[in-house]
């Protein structure tokens, strides 16, 4: 899958993979894509929680290794 | 997106200065923003010192010589420190209010202060909790 923009946050720890999350998402546009790649284990349940508060889009999150690859489309 | 619903609120109120107490509201307060919720933190007593231009809180009583090996823990952790994530909450937006009477009772003074702050007193709080959909009480 495709993303616009790539945000590493491996070896981040809880809160800052959202800050850093939606300071991203802020600059995209709707419908643009944005990969995420955590490794804090909270993430699997932090970024649905993220997404479905903002009207973002979780639209894939699968884990490679002890790493989490979360693709999240901006909303309108 | 969040702008069409109206944005949740937050109020949460610090009582302390020990540094598992001064993370918490700034780890809440951050994610909360991120959240796009609206977010207000009112300091008072002890909590008030978190307030101060560099400050850099401890733990508290026995635990009190533990304080360099929990932030070095935390370091090794990538936790971020308690200076960074206040910063963010500022950064981000979060409002801060110092309690007037506390700031009285400890000879704490507006300039002590990080820029951004209002002086506010209980009534302030307690109107914004009212009206808040999350109240703690740290």
């Amino acid at each position: 899958m495709d993303a616009n923009k790539t945000l590493d946050t491996r070896g981040m720890a809880c809160p800052m993979p959202i800050i850093k999350t939606k300071k991203a998402m802020d600059e995209l546009e709707a419908g643009q894509v944005l990969l995420v790649i955590a490794d804090d284990p909270g993430a699997k349940e932090d970024f649905p929680a993220w997404c479905e508060q903002t009207g973002n889009k979780l639209v894939k999150m699968e884990e490679k290794d002890d790493d989490i690859y979360i693709y999240i489309e901006k909303g309108v | 997106m969040a702008d069409e619903k109206k944005k949740k609120k937050i109020a949460i109120v610090v009582s302390e200065n020990s540094l598992d107490k001064a993370m918490m509201p700034m780890i809440l307060a951050t994610s909360g923003i991120a959240l796009d919720a609206e977010v207000h933190v009112f300091f008072t007593f002890w909590g008030l010192m978190l307030l101060k231009k560099n400050y850099k809180p401890k733990l508290k009583g026995m635990m009190k010589p533990f304080t360099g090996m929990m932030i070095k823990k935390m370091k090794e952790q990538n936790v971020a420190t308690f200076q960074e994530l206040r910063e963010q909450c500022v950064e981000l937006g979060a409002k801060f209010y110092a309690c007037s009477t506390s700031m009285a009772m400890m000879g704490v003074k507006e300039e002590d202060l990080i820029d951004g702050v209002e002086i506010a007193g209980a009534t302030k709080f307690l109107k914004l909790a009212m009206d808040a959909d999350v109240t703690m009480f740290i």
